[in-house]
């Protein structure tokens, strides 16, 4: 049984906006993601070169050295929007508040042992300056790069760092008390400890790195993919009794790391199929930044796990799957 | 004054978008009714150099010629005005030979004529 | 002895500022190598004082109730089909002007904002720059999602990013910010974080979202309610900005104050647009233009500039003339619309008797004198059936890119012309302020892509008015001309008449 309402019928004139049913090949309807993004950014006529790079227009195809015929090729399977976007995340945050307050109710951190706490405090709360590090360069591909459905998404991602550094940083509070002890010795490992050093360095290059799909490679999988995934998988095994309690406030950047990297895979997939150049250009920035991100990880490997195993491990699933995505690695 | 940019070869990477060169041999040239400001600004017309002068009273009975005031105008005695200095122009003369340049302005006063009611519209 | 806790303040900085360190393997200057050049002097990043400290929990938090609440009304508008209910056709012309000139511009403060939220070296100003860039993110989707079901049903709506990039009259807008973004990193925070965001921000938002409420447009009033606690947000940024470049240097006030300047004169010109729409297109009016420019510039503006005086910041110049010309500016504006809406993408119109008289009595040392006059001949022309449109391609100011339409600061009968030479070329400016802009970047403004400038030089289509209208994608005797006998009356039309004969 259904129960019918009577309404008055209006025929719409028009199912979508012109560029959009372009795009759709007919006036067809078009979900809010499609119509959000698609052709949004200005693409020609624009009046003035920027005083900062006289060299381009603040929108311009030059800016990296891939070349696409249509920007609006890589799109995001999420088919993230603003809206969207934000109630993902805050239905994941519900998560992380509860999993803080339980650890923070039952001392799950506070009570550890002082040598574990140590050991978190060198291994694990220096990410928070990795992520801040990956925060600047989604902002940076966001304001470089060309054609919203590659960049809105990157100032998502820029944000999801942000939070991602908090989290972090609160596992520290919870640690010291909430008296930033611990960030402020999490600080020092990451400007001093030589176990950081490679990590830290491989992030100030790519702060200056220009072309922004090329940091966008380096980001996704080299940061992404090889650091941020061993940092995040397999912490039961390298915490001891710390490491279930670890996971649970992490969970969030492991299910985020999952998530971005379905994103990125489709935007990297996209871009290297376009043409051959492409392809080789994609390729050689993966196969530059999975090998400098995994060699940069083996000190941290070792200093977690006990040996280098984690670092090659992951740079070799790295590459396997940069192949799978059509690189030629 | 000058632009401050990154770089002092700023002006290197820039295109000038509205130099002569760019319209075909023609010159931009502004033609303004004064007192009749109900017409939304003067309007532009690319005109080359060797055009007379006479043509401009043409072109502008065509964009004027709707307003109450356009039946009653005698060009023979209308005052001009040529980028800010008066001028008496030889309607068989080119406009070049007149001094008009490229982007110039022409101003009009048509005497007796004010505008609709005397409103300046 | 045990450390103490930290404070709620010092805990927002380790979640914060504190991610930030000193780099060692790269030169900072390669890291930030945009914001030096424009002779900012900041002695100590850390003097910054974050605006509103909101960490990412709760923004997400705030951000998606307010999506959830926002989209719901969205939807149970398009299914009861609120578009019937507005207070009448014409009033969708509004929507195609913030549509076709607003939101692609709010899409530009967003990428500005990232462009500032990487590039500044002080790391708490560069969190609060990239929320507002995911905020303007924001307001253009939740813009178009709002005017989509419009789209839908009136026309004028459909192409707007193309029109954007071409239009005429949408290169007010988009050279507006094209100037804000392709100026370095702090002017691009005046411009739009304090001038725009801040000193203007409610002649732009009171228009359109009070306009949208008085309407019966509930979709848009919605976004507006909820974008307010954004716009809040950005307030704070705009005016923590330009009181912190006034503290770090006495060198920044001469800057400072130029740009100030510039932005408020610019932005002045903008809002012009948005003076003829409040005074004209608004069937029920909120209120007029020169109430709503006294409330928040005159008393408002006067207010703030009185607190920044202590740093030793000026009224922007021009402002008195500013004030002067708001007796003016929307229905010389309207007359623009009025004669070349069959080359715009909305409709024009000739307000009614009514409409005349309100405004009157909004303008009594002006309207009567001046403008209503333009409107009785021009009512009469249409009367005889020779409905007046401007025959010609207008003359534009090289600064602003509006018609030379504006008149003389004291006398409203006399045109405004200005104009300099650089390079042995001749440029023309609508005012003063428009010129003083240009003199001082000459090297910028010469690169203006002036639309009617562009169609003489034949790059937009063709040299015909038909040719170049396919261009800007407006669908000729469909989207552009009067209101009176276009499709959108005759749909309005209809529905009224279904809904006469469902009452009887």
């Amino acid at each position: 049984m259904t129960i019918q309402i009577k309404t008055v019928e209006f025929t719409p004139k028009r199912h979508t906006f012109g560029h959009i049913a372009r795009r759709l090949g007919g006036d067809r309807s078009a979900s809010r993601y499609q119509e959000g993004t698609l052709d949004l950014q200005a693409t020609e006529n624009f009046h003035y070169k920027p005083l900062w790079e006289p060299e381009f227009w603040h929108y311009d195809q030059a800016k990296t050295a891939v070349k696409m015929a249509d920007w609006y090729k890589p799109l995001d399977p999420r088919q993230y929007y603003y809206a969207t976007y934000n109630i993902a995340r805050a239905n994941m945050q519900q998560a992380v508040e509860r999993n803080f307050t339980f650890a923070d109710e039952r001392g799950l951190l506070a009570n550890l042992p002082a040598e574990l706490k140590a050991k978190i405090i060198d291994t694990l709360l220096p990410l928070r300056h990795a992520h801040w590090g990956s925060n600047m360069n989604m902002a940076e591909i966001c304001q470089r790069g060309y054609g919203t459905a590659v960049t809105a998404p990157c100032i998502f991602s820029a944000m999801d760092h942000l939070g991602m550094a908090q989290i972090i940083s609160r596992i520290g509070l919870l640690l010291d008390g909430l008296t930033g002890e611990s960030l402020r010795a999490a600080k020092q490992t990451w400007m001093t400890v030589t176990a950081w050093q490679g990590i830290r360095k491989l992030m100030e290059d790519s702060l200056v790195e220009r072309d922004w799909f090329h940091l966008y490679v380096a980001q996704t999988l080299g940061m992404n993919a090889v650091l941020l995934r061993i940092a995040y998988t397999g912490l039961e095994a390298s915490y001891g009794t710390a490491g279930m309690a670890l996971a649970m406030l992490t969970e969030f950047c492991a299910d985020w790391l999952a998530e971005e990297g379905r994103w990125s895979d489709a935007v990297i997939k996209a871009v290297a199929a376009e043409s051959p150049e492409n392809n080789a250009l994609v390729s050689k920035w993966a196969k530059d930044w999975i090998a400098r991100a995994a060699d940069a990880a083996v000190p941290l490997s070792v200093a977690v796990l006990g040996d280098d195993t984690a670092a090659r491990v992951a740079g070799e699933a790295t590459t396997a799957h940069a192949r799978a995505l059509g690189l030629a690695l | 004054m000058s632009v401050i940019a990154i770089t002092p070869d700023y002006e290197k990477h820039i295109q000038y978008r509205d130099e002569q060169e760019l319209y075909h041999g023609s010159l931009l040239v502004y033609v303004h009714w004064e007192e009749h400001i109900s017409f939304v600004s003067a309007f532009g017309v690319p005109l080359p150099p060797d055009t007379p002068f006479g043509a401009i009273c043409e072109i502008a009975k065509g964009i004027y010629g709707d307003h109450p005031d356009a039946a009653d105008v005698d060009w023979a005695k209308a005052e001009w005005m040529i980028d800010d200095k008066k001028a008496t122009p030889d309607f068989g003369k080119s406009i070049g030979e007149n001094g008009v340049g490229h982007k110039s302005l022409i101003r009009f006063w048509t005497p007796g004529l004010h505008g609709y009611k005397g409103t300046s519209n | 002895m045990t450390a103490k806790k930290l404070s709620l303040k010092q805990r927002y900085e380790f979640l914060t500022r504190d991610l930030d360190w000193e780099p060692s393997y790269q030169p900072i200057d390669a890291i930030f190598p945009y914001d030096q050049f424009e002779g900012i002097k900041i002695k100590d990043w850390s003097g910054w004082e974050d605006p509103f400290r909101l960490t990412m929990d709760s923004y997400w938090k705030f951000q998606a109730e307010k999506e959830r609440k926002l989209y719901a009304v969205i939807d149970a508008f398009a299914q009861n089909n609120g578009q019937t209910g507005i207070s009448d056709g014409r009033y969708v012309n509004v929507l195609k002007i913030f549509l076709t000139g607003i939101s692609p511009e709010e899409y530009q403060a967003h990428r500005g904002f990232a462009f500032t939220g990487r590039h500044f070296r002080g790391a708490g100003t560069r969190v609060a720059c990239q929320m507002q860039s995911i905020d303007e993110l924001r307001h253009v989707q939740t813009q178009i999602h709002t005017i989509s079901h419009y789209n839908k049903f009136f026309d004028g709506m459909s192409e707007f990013p193309a029109q954007h990039d071409r239009v005429f009259y949408l290169s007010v807008p988009k050279s507006f910010f094209d100037d804000a973004r392709s100026a370095g990193p702090f002017e691009f925070m005046i411009a739009i974080g304090f001038a725009f965001e801040y000193l203007l921000t409610n002649l732009l938002f009171v228009p359109f979202m009070s306009g949208a409420a008085y309407n019966g447009d509930m979709s848009t009033v919605t976004f507006g309610f909820s974008a307010q606690s954004d716009e809040s947000r950005h307030m704070t940024l705009g005016i923590e900005v330009i009181k912190f470049l006034l503290e770090q240097h006495p060198d920044n006030l001469p800057i400072v104050q130029k740009w100030v300047d510039k932005w408020f004169w610019r932005g002045f010109r903008l809002l012009g647009i948005v003076a003829a729409m409040m005074d004209y297109m608004l069937p029920k009016k909120v209120m007029s233009w020169k109430e709503a420019w006294d409330i928040y510039f005159v008393e408002a503006g006067g207010a703030l500039f009185k607190d920044l005086a202590r740093y030793g910041l000026k009224m922007p110049k021009y402002a008195d003339v500013a004030t002067e010309a708001c007796e003016h500016i929307s229905h010389q504006n309207w007359g623009l619309f009025y004669q070349l809406c069959h080359v715009a993408g909305f409709h024009a119109w000739m307000p009614d008797a009514a409409h005349l008289d309100w405004l009157s009595e909004k303008y009594p040392n002006t309207f009567d004198k001046y403008y209503r006059p333009r409107f009785e001949m021009w009512a009469k022309q249409e009367k005889d059936g020779k409905r007046f449109y401007f025959n010609g391609l207008p003359q534009l100011c090289s600064c602003c890119q509006l018609p030379m339409l504006y008149t003389e600061p004291g006398d409203p009968t006399k045109t405004c012309f200005r104009s300099s030479t650089f390079k042995d070329t001749r440029y023309h400016f609508c005012s003063d302020g428009c010129k003083d802009i240009f003199d001082n970047e000459p090297e910028k403004y010469v690169q203006s892509w002036l639309p009617v400038n562009q169609i003489f030089q034949g790059n937009c289509g063709g040299a015909t008015v038909p040719e170049v209208l396919k261009w800007y994608h407006i669908n000729v005797g469909v989207d552009n001309g009067d209101y009176v006998g276009s499709p959108d009356e005759a749909l309005w039309k209809s529905w009224a008449e279904q809904r006469l004969s469902e009452a009887s």
